[in-house]
């Protein structure tokens, strides 16, 4: 999706918000909970929350989609023109 | 009998074959993290130190992370060719990840008092830390060696992938710390 300019900086704000709000929840979980196994359970949601959002709007991951779908097509057709000149 | 080989090249929009290729470094980079974080839990089970800097390992963290946002937003304005507020991001980038590595640095200096590398926790955090202020620092480099390159340009032109390259491996390192941080110092 092509964003502009004003939206994707616009975008970056609100992810870094996401990613304060979230370090904080990571914060007071640390603190609330005694039990080491509910501990490491909500660390790790939290932390993979934060990992997606940064791999996601960051990263641009989703663009890698498009790029494996071009890989796995040009893999598989044949490229008469590209072969010749190879020749 | 001939063996064909097609040639990748021709059939490929190079920059398709650059993130696909940086991509999977950063995953085979991504397991190298886990088996690290994982080993936290062996060495030295899942109690934290009471000495441990709570501040200092919340300090990094907010920096780490303010820095993956004027990192992308030097590689938006990459895009959008304001070379002008791609440098002045891609500096305070760099200022913030220099920043963080005097902060492991002083978290070093206490960590040798309580609880020195001889000591299971010491293991994990001097190898941990260890590890993730290494790629902070190629991190730095490669900001650093973009922004020598493209200082004196107007216009982005063909080294677009070298800036989204740099941030891309800037924000791995980002995403690295989001799972160190409470490995280290919140678990109990």
């Amino acid at each position: 999706m092509h964003r502009t300019l004003q939206q994707s900086l616009k975008l970056g704000w609100v992810v870094i918000g996401l990613l304060a709000i979230m370090t904080v929840a990571e914060f007071i979980v640390a603190i609330s909970f005694e039990d080491t196994v509910m501990l490491f359970t909500l660390l790790l949601i939290v932390g993979l929350a934060k990992a997606w959002l940064i791999i996601q709007y960051f990263m641009h991951f989703g663009q890698l989609w498009g790029h494996i779908a071009d890989v796995w097509r040009g893999t598989l057709k044949d490229d008469p023109v590209a072969d010749r000149e190879e020749d | 009998m001939t063996i064909h080989v097609p040639n990748v090249n021709h059939r490929f929009d190079p920059l398709t074959i650059n993130r696909l290729g940086l991509w999977l470094f950063l995953v085979s980079d991504a397991s190298f993290f886990i088996a690290l974080l994982s080993s936290r839990v062996f060495v030295s089970g899942t109690s934290t130190p009471d000495e441990i800097n709570q501040v200092l390992g919340l300090s990094l963290t907010v920096l780490l992370l303010l820095s993956s946002l004027t990192a992308y937003r030097a590689e938006v304005a990459a895009e959008n060719n304001d070379m002008s507020h791609m440098k002045n991001m891609l500096l305070a980038t760099m200022g913030m990840g220099i920043l963080f590595v005097f902060g492991v640095g002083y978290e070093w200096y206490e960590a040798l008092q309580h609880f020195p590398p001889s000591t299971g926790f010491g293991t994990v955090l001097f190898t941990l830390t260890g590890v993730h202020v290494t790629h902070v620092a190629t991190g730095i480099l490669t900001l650093g060696f973009v922004y020598f390159r493209v200082r004196k340009i107007e216009t982005i032109g063909d080294n677009l992938f070298a800036v989204e390259g740099a941030v891309k491996w800037w924000h791995f390192v980002d995403v690295a710390w989001v799972f160190i941080y409470p490995t280290l110092y919140l678990l109990k």
